[in-house]
């Protein structure tokens, strides 16, 4: 009898498709599973492609600010400084220090906002509901202050070339004082209620580990690497802005795991705030803007400027050849090279496993798939 | 307060009187009937109140209000989620199985109906007062994982196949602590009818005499109901909705009501077997503080759903067959060895 | 500084060994080759003595209208150094050497490369779109693919001061 038919199990083809509660955005993965054991994933990207690259080589360089809002959208002050600066930098362009230290502070708060995200987005993986709304109601804060100075509460788009767009009011001052002296309770808050549950921690470590090498060998950068034992942090090893001024830590931990991805977070939340309060307190008056031509024509050259953003590093190549309109603009994103570990920590765990792991490489489509 | 107490069971006794013979099986079929349509009724309205409860419970550990639009303070949200459930278009997927797809929805709504029928809500109360009781229970309750497979197996969806999979994993896992830990009990009292373990709990309520079956009938129970910790079943994360994922309208509803349905079951067995039934001062009547003990049960349950993230399967079936049954094994050893030594020191 | 001097030595032996080009443009050395030279360029510029450039950020390719250029992006974890590297490439049949054997994430970096400029990376173990669909015809970013028309393209809307 036992010839009639092979007793085995077969391999299941599951498509984790675009439409997902928790896909972070319209990430599709195809998944091999037996029983629920990942044996092979292969993600599909390119259903937010908007082309922004194309879309840079027939604006000018300042009509281009907004688009750069959109790719971390979570982060997008981020976006805009490292896009900014490395025009800066190709025109050799003088910011004045009062719009140094506004951009260093809109940039921690996003940072701020963007992490609080990841926290509530990663608790939603593992169904704590709770866990979510709490980053989410803290994060109102952020938002408000970013629609006092540029009306915008998402996608700021408060930077120019040269400087700053808009000078904050004094209820601005106001409320981040009082944000940045209520904040260090409710980062204990989110740790109490999410990392330090033990159900939590038993989902997390040891799950999905990314070892120091194949994290350099995959070229991996941000949090992910920081994880890893790397102690790399564009902040510290080519500072841009004013950021050798300030004093801070850039947390290692070395566990390889989503655990530590988790940790590391909450920990560069408080660093964050450390900045932000440093920056309040030094910065001086003056003009936000530099005296900058009306139409921006940088010489003929090239620059590539990266800076730290919250999922990794985001870097722009730009390409200039003289007329207001670049010739090429490349974008660097870190979630987009990120995504190649996801073979490495996720094959051999189940699936519940590879829905942590990917929460913790933190990825956001906008940028992703620019 | 026995006037209130024993009001039920006068019309009973009234109806029954109707007939020309009291104790002719048409008055028994027909009594019967009548309870089994107030079981019915009694399911859907806990079963409708809980959905607006948890949402509330919900809001209240998040710190928000909850639903507040609909009704006085929001209490009619269920309503208007049942109208609308209504009015969905009724299809069923092309290639699934029919007559499997159809019936899985009725045995989950079925069985809590069927399990409540056995559960004294006062002093001769119950529609069917069996000897067998706790076995009834015990047996009925097993049927729901067919129906969770079924659901998951016909929907010709490979999300469903998942979660009907590890509905049978965990189901079966956590019914047999559950089992023993009720054995405890079933010890203490010689019996499995639920009236007279009531009545056994006269001086003392079980949960003194028998905490950690308690305990561990709070935790696999909320296992059984699949949520959370427990509901990898249903993981919205991971397998979208796990078997009910192809289901829409109001066959998803009597899923969802099924789910309250059986945490109302489940939460009605522990407050008969370990909180007393019935039992309490007589400020107020017994059907009062029985609800009010299953209210308090179901409480908990919300609470704990809403703040513990979810397991994972390893952990799960690690945590039912490592840590669960040895300790349910534990509490029968020690409640035989107290057994024992009470009849050597009392008894002789 | 005396780092960005070994730097220069360095880069200068391995421009004169693979007959390529030393620029220094704003703040970074720029090492142009031909793109047949590309794997050894890069394995030794991995492996400098007391300045290694071995991590790699980005791959990005660059239509000039006569050829194509596909830029490597380098600097090290552990020191100060960047490095630049320009491959040349032909327009019409652009072929160049996948460096997947030298660092494993240049995988997603070089199927954009590909998607975007049509340029085959020789040895890459899945070079197929990314972003756009499969069936997709065309190469996006090269500059004769146009998307809208020249008149609109060239214009300049500039504010008035009036305004």
């Amino acid at each position: 009898m036992s010839e009639m038919y092979q007793e085995g199990t077969e391999e299941l083809l599951l498509n984790m498709g675009p439409q997902h509660p928790s896909m972070h955005g319209v990430f599709r993965m195809i998944v091999r599973l037996q029983g629920e054991t990942v044996t092979g994933i292969e993600p599909k990207i390119g259903y937010l492609h908007r082309g922004l690259e194309k879309l840079a080589e027939s604006r000018t360089y300042t009509q281009f600010i907004p688009y750069t809002d959109r790719l971390d959208y979570l982060a997008s002050p981020h976006n805009n400084m490292a896009y900014v600066q490395a025009v800066e930098k190709l025109m050799g362009v003088e910011v004045p220090e009062r719009a140094e230290y506004l951009r260093i502070i809109f940039a921690e708060l996003a940072r701020f906002a963007s992490h609080q995200v990841f926290i509530a987005s990663a608790a939603l993986d593992i169904a704590g509901w709770t866990a979510w709304g709490y980053p989410f109601r803290d994060r109102e804060r952020i938002l408000d202050l970013f629609e006092m100075t540029s009306g915008s509460r998402l996608t700021v788009n408060a930077m120019r070339i040269g400087g700053m767009s808009f000078d904050p009011t004094p209820e601005f001052w106001a409320a981040l004082e009082s944000f940045v002296d209520d904040m260090p309770e409710k980062i204990e808050e989110y740790y109490n209620i999410y990392l330090g549950n033990e159900i939590t921690q038993g989902r997390l470590k040891n799950v999905g580990i990314l070892s120091k090498e194949a994290a350099e060998n995959l070229c991996i950068t941000g949090p992910a690497l920081r994880a890893s034992g790397v102690q790399y942090d564009v902040r510290k090893a080519e500072p841009y802005g004013i950021y050798d001024r300030f004093d801070f830590d850039v947390p290692v931990l070395y566990g390889c795991d989503s655990f530590d991805r988790n940790m590391i977070r909450f920990l560069e939340m408080n660093e964050s705030l450390k900045i932000i309060r440093q920056a309040m307190r030094d910065i001086p008056e003056g003009p936000v803007m530099a005296k900058v031509p009306k139409i921006i024509k940088p010489p003929v050259g090239e620059v590539y400027h990266r800076v730290e953003n919250p999922k990794g590093e985001l870097g722009f190549y730009i390409v200039s050849n003289g007329t207001p309109k670049p010739e090429r603009v490349k974008i660097r994103a870190g979630a987009f090279v990120n995504l190649q570990c996801l073979e490495e920590i996720g094959v051999g765990t189940y699936i519940q496993d590879l829905i942590c792991s990917f929460a913790s490489l933190d990825a956001v489509l906008g940028e992703v798939d620019k | 307060m026995d006037a209130i107490n024993n009001l039920p069971v006068k019309i009973a006794d009234v109806i029954r009187g109707l007939f020309a013979d009291p104790n002719s099986i048409w008055a028994d079929l027909t009594m019967t009937l009548i309870g089994m349509i107030l079981v019915i009724v009694v399911i859907v309205v806990a079963a409708l109140f809980l959905v607006i409860l948890e949402r509330k419970v919900a809001g209240w550990a998040s710190q928000r209000p909850g639903p507040n639009r609909l009704g006085p303070r929001g209490w009619f949200q269920t309503i208007a989620d049942a109208l609308k459930l209504l009015g969905k278009e009724d299809f069923t997927p092309g290639n699934a199985d029919k007559v499997m797809y159809k019936i899985a929805p009725m045995f989950v709504f079925g069985i809590p109906i069927l399990t409540l029928a056995i559960v004294p809500f006062g002093y001769g109360m119950t529609v069917i007062d069996l000897e067998l009781g706790i076995f009834f229970y015990l047996g009925v309750t097993s049927v729901s994982t067919l129906a969770f497979l079924m659901a998951g197996w016909s929907s010709n969806n490979k999300y469903s196949l998942v979660g009907g999979m590890r509905a049978v994993a965990q189901m079966i896992s956590y019914e047999i602590p559950l089992i023993f830990s009720l054995l405890g009990v079933v010890m203490l009292t010689q019996t499995f009818n639920l009236t007279k373990i009531v009545e056994a709990q006269a001086t003392i309520p079980f949960i003194f005499l028998q905490p950690l079956a308690f305990i561990i009938f709070l935790i696999c129970g909320q296992a059984e109901v699949n949520r959370a910790p427990f509901d990898l079943l249903e993981a919205d994360q991971e397998i979208i909705a796990g078997p009910f994922t192809e289901y829409s309208g109001l066959r998803w509803g009597l899923f969802y009501l099924g789910e309250y349905a059986n945490l109302v079951a489940m939460c009605a067995l522990a407050a008969t077997v370990f909180l007393g039934g019935w039992q309490g001062p007589a400020i107020l009547p017994g059907v009062a503080w029985f609800w009010l003990k299953v209210g308090l049960l179901i409480f908990v349950s919300m609470w704990v759903r809403w703040t513990f993230p979810r397991i994972r399967i390893d952990h799960l079936m690690h945590f039912a067959w490592k840590v669960l049954l040895p300790l349910a094994l534990l509490n029968i050893l020690l409640t035989g060895l107290g057994i024992y030594i009470y009849q050597l020191v009392i008894g002789g | 500084m005396g780092n960005n001097d070994v730097l220069r030595k360095r880069v200068d032996e391995l421009a004169a060994r693979v007959n390529g080009k030393v620029e220094e443009m704003i703040d970074t050395l720029v090492l142009t080759v031909q793109g047949a030279y590309i794997t050894e360029t890069l394995t030794a510029a991995k492996n400098f003595a007391d300045v290694p450039c071995d991590f790699l950020h980005d791959i990005a390719g660059v239509d000039k209208v006569t050829h194509i250029e596909v830029v490597y992006q380098m600097t090290s974890l552990r020191g100060p150094q960047k490095l630049r590297v320009k491959a040349i490439v032909d327009r019409e049949k652009p072929v160049i050497d996948s460096v997947t054997r030298i660092w494993a994430g240049a995988n997603f970096m070089e199927r954009e490369a590909y998607d975007m400029f049509g340029i085959q990376f020789t040895g890459h173990p899945n070079l197929k779109r990314i972003y756009m669909w499969d069936d997709f015809e065309g190469f996006p970013l090269r500059k004769d693919y146009v998307t809208e028309p020249v008149e609109v393209r060239n214009t300049m809307r500039v504010r008035r001061d009036d305004e």
